[in-house]
């Protein structure tokens, strides 16, 4: 028995880890997922044996990001591994094809299980910074400051993990968070560069605006307001 | 970190970082990733190997032990030894402007199946005899059409058009 492709469209269900089975209270209020486990181990990194050597193999969609928000923790960390065996399946596929000077059935199912996976992540990451918000109040997972560099720049300085303090790190300190003053020229012309372009993009709107406005003064908004 | 208290998985490996695993200092807890980061794929290996031996492609930060995790946990596969290496990928092809055009490298790891199971890397492309389908059965017979048209004369004898008389 293969595990089925389990792409959004297809059919969803699980069976609980036998082995290892974590303690939830809390599972009659879920509804209970099912599915067969395949145990078969190394024959997962390939395909059903039917589809050897078709040209197309059919697929669904992937994975949204709003279908994604409607899942438990558990169905999202269940999706992700099951989402991970059908990546590296299609990798090895890939690589069988490549080295096989052949084309790969439906390439784009790889796409699509690549575009699933990123989705799941950004809602984990979403679910993360909602619960650290609420917890903390921290609105970045990795702390940070903003501080000017050697070059006169402001930049958001990330911090780094050290077992010692910063006073006694030597690579750190060696670090410059300040700008000497002959930099000050330098920054002030990368600011007249900056506000030249600003000053470019907003001249190029407002003509634009000015032609569109000679040209069909019956669009006009102004005029819109004014009937009403 | 993340969601320790509801999804009590075990881990089965690390994962690729930007910023590189968080730190470890004496009485941390024991770190835990839960989705991991790490694809594999398996390939047909070049020269011949071992019956019990499996060839993979593994990502740079991946070690032999994380990948003895990986294929327990995740795809409950008996692994009795994993060795690997580190293939360097050539640098010395060069494009239209002489610059030199980087093949990345990869990371190849050699597993054996402990219990003395074996494994041979299967045929994926077998050649497959198509019966006409309901699809393609009014294509193939145009075609079938297009090639007797275009059939030489058979009075020629087998020799080409292009020949005089």
């Amino acid at each position: 028995m293969f595990p089925k492709r389990l792409f959004s469209n297809a059919g969803f269900s699980f069976n609980l880890v036998p082995k290892n089975k974590p303690s939830v209270t809390s599972l009659h209020q879920c509804r209970v997922l099912h599915t067969t486990l395949s145990r078969k181990g190394l024959e997962e990194f390939f395909d059903d044996p039917k589809n050897w050597g078709e040209e197309k193999v059919k697929s669904g969609a992937a994975w949204t990001c709003q279908q994604l928000r409607n899942k438990s923790n558990e169905d999202l960390h269940k999706l992700w591994y099951v989402l991970l065996k059908e990546r590296n399946m299609l990798l090895t596929l890939e690589q069988e094809a490549k080295r096989q000077i052949l084309p790969m059935p439906s390439p784009e199912r790889l796409e699509k299980v690549i575009e699933s996976m990123d989705a799941l992540d950004k809602v984990v990451q979403e679910r993360e910074d909602a619960i650290r918000l609420l917890q903390t109040g921290q609105e970045k997972a990795r702390p940070g400051a903003w501080r000017k560099d050697i070059f006169g720049r402001i930049i958001w300085h990330k911090f780094k993990q050290w077992p010692i303090p910063w006073y006694l790190n030597k690579r750190y300190n060696r670090k410059r968070f300040f700008a000497m003053p002959y930099v000050e020229r330098f920054d002030r012309l990368r600011r007249e560069k900056q506000a030249r372009i600003q000053t470019r993009k907003k001249s190029l709107e407002k003509k634009k605006a000015k032609y569109l406005q000679e040209k069909f003064p019956h669009l006009s908004e102004a005029q819109k307001s004014s009937l009403v | 970190m993340e969601f320790s208290h509801i999804a009590p998985l075990p881990s089965a490996g690390g994962c690729r970082l930007d910023i590189g695993y968080p730190l470890y200092q004496l009485g941390n807890p024991q770190l835990r990733v839960f989705r991991t980061n790490f694809f594999i794929q398996m390939v047909r290996p070049g020269t011949v190997q071992p019956e019990d031996t499996v060839q993979f492609r593994i990502p740079m930060e991946m070690t032999r032990v994380d990948l003895r995790n990986y294929l327990e946990r995740i795809y409950s596969v008996p692994v009795a030894a994993v060795r690997t290496r580190v293939q360097h990928g050539s640098n010395r092809k060069r494009d239209h402007r002489n610059v030199r055009v980087k093949k990345p490298d990869y990371k190849v790891a050699y597993v054996q199946l402990a219990h003395g199971q074996t494994f041979t890397f299967p045929d994926l492309f077998p050649e497959k005899k198509r019966s006409p389908s309901g699809e393609d059965s009014v294509q193939e017979e145009l075609l079938e059409e297009q090639r007797k048209r275009q059939s030489r004369d058979p009075r020629r004898g087998g020799v080409p058009e292009w020949f005089g008389l």
